[in-house]
């Protein structure tokens, strides 16, 4: 075991963790974040995708002792204090960018790296920030809409 | 997964090497995308990973000049200068390097193909090239422009040639306590023209069925001073197709000359059968794809 800390949507944790950990596992299982999923366990699906240090990360990939004094970011971070949704959230909410979810999260912390960096992205910049995000619902349309539509909205 | 795996994180290249020599089965990790798939898959089962990651000055796009200014570039030319990158410089940098892109486009072009965003913000050139698949998209990139690896080890440093780099899939010339650390690739020369395709049938995260890389960099007169054809999957590792170039080098550069190189490249390509795709069908494309990617680069126009 590893003794690691990092901060998780700002706020810091120190944990122990096997050394054949993934992050993602340590977020599911040791802090009970399950906003991330398990796809494909291979960096395929993108189910699994947080934020760390600024950029996107399949985190079924990312060795758990590497999240040592960096800062990860996850779905449940992007609720609003006031208790309101991200518009990101919102926006995949109103343009039906969601249908059974289990890709979601990942979805959407793929958009907010790419919005976080680059906030008026052209259709296919969304495109290829998501080509790492497989949905089986939704065809990707309504999807790739929300996105546009959050940006829009985070630069009033 | 092998309970026993430790993670080591050193904080230097000389401790890196160190643990290298003193750990039996440790292995040299940076963004660990493929060896952590490995590992979870049971085909590797390393006592120690040793990631590179904490290590300072591993990670840098570093031209040798600046070249704005420099005149004398032929309009949709390359070549001014060359580059340095850090071994643990990742597909994402080279990806969002404007200047990586206007310098070497067949580099930008085969590093931003690589896996989805998140594969390529962690997964590092060093990586693709150290874990030596014959699809290696960075390694038929770098091959087109004489790229050398500089390798640390336990007695110091020394400088290898990409093209010589690779023995067979997974298996390189690097030994078990070294650590590449710089890709050394010089100016290319004013004139040159390059571009790389990745021929898949989805446009993201694919492995490529073929990669296609093709460099000229003309004589003053026209004429074809240096001619680079690289191709992945078309051997057990990433190569050069030297007969190709030869068609090329010394010759004024026409769609038929093309053609022809693409003729001699097919007839040579060690091409195979895999799942992914037919060994007939690969030589089909390679005849199609060299003439394709060299107009691509621009030096035919």
């Amino acid at each position: 075991m590893k003794t690691i800390t990092f901060t998780v949507n700002g706020n810091p944790v120190t944990l122990d963790v096997r050394e054949d950990a993934n992050l993602l596992s340590v977020l599911n299982d040791d802090l009970e974040l399950t906003g991330a999923k398990e796809g494909c366990g291979a960096g395929e699906c993108g189910a699994c995708t947080v934020i760390v240090d600024g950029v996107a990360v399949a985190s079924c990939l990312y060795p758990a002792c590497e999240a040592d004094g960096r800062q990860v970011e996850t779905v449940e971070g992007l609720v609003l204090a006031s208790g309101g949704l991200h518009p990101l959230q919102r926006a995949f909410v109103d343009y039906g960018a969601v249908q059974c979810g289990f890709c979601t999260p990942g979805m959407i912390m793929s958009a907010k790296a790419l919005l976080d960096r680059t906030p008026a992205p052209s259709q296919q910049e969304v495109k290829v920030a998501l080509a790492g995000n497989i949905c089986r619902c939704t065809g990707y349309t309504q999807i790739v809409q929300a996105v546009l539509a959050a940006a829009e909205e985070m630069r009033k | 997964m092998a309970a026993a795996l430790d993670y080591l994180r050193p904080a230097s290249l000389a401790e890196a090497l160190s643990l290298l020599s003193t750990i039996e089965g440790a292995q040299p990790v940076a963004g660990a995308t493929d060896v952590w798939v490995g590992i979870r898959s049971k085909k590797h089962a390393p006592q120690a990973l040793v990631s590179l990651k904490s290590i300072p000055n591993l990670r840098f796009i570093l031209p040798d000049r600046d070249t704005d200014a420099y005149e004398g570039r032929a309009e949709g030319a390359t070549g001014d200068s060359g580059v340095l990158l850090g071994a643990a410089t990742t597909h994402g940098d080279v990806e969002d390097s404007a200047w990586m892109k206007s310098h070497f486009p067949a580099v930008h072009q085969a590093c931003s193909g690589v896996g989805s965003r998140q594969v390529r913000n962690v997964a590092t050139v060093g990586g693709n090239i150290c874990n030596a698949a014959p699809c290696a998209d960075s390694a038929v990139g770098l091959l087109l422009y004489d790229a050398t690896l500089v390798v640390a080890g336990p007695q110091g440093e020394r400088e290898l040639a990409l093209s010589e780099f690779f023995v067979g899939p997974g298996e390189t010339r690097l030994g078990p306590a070294e650590i590449l650390k710089e890709i050394k690739v010089p100016s290319p020369g004013p004139r040159t023209y390059a571009w790389y395709w990745k021929h898949t049938r989805r446009k993201g995260v694919e492995l490529p069925l073929l990669g296609v890389g093709a460099r000229v960099t003309l004589a003053a007169d026209g004429t074809v001073d240096k001619a680079r054809i690289s191709l992945g999957v078309c051997a057990p590792m990433p190569t050069r197709s030297y007969e190709a170039e030869k068609v090329l080098e010394g010759q004024k550069l026409t769609a038929e000359l093309a053609a022809k190189a693409g003729e001699v490249a097919a007839a040579n390509a060690l091409v195979r059968d895999t799942w992914r795709g037919r060994g007939w069908y690969r030589r089909e494309m390679v005849r199609v794809l060299v003439p394709r990617v060299i107009g691509l680069s621009g030096a035919l126009s």
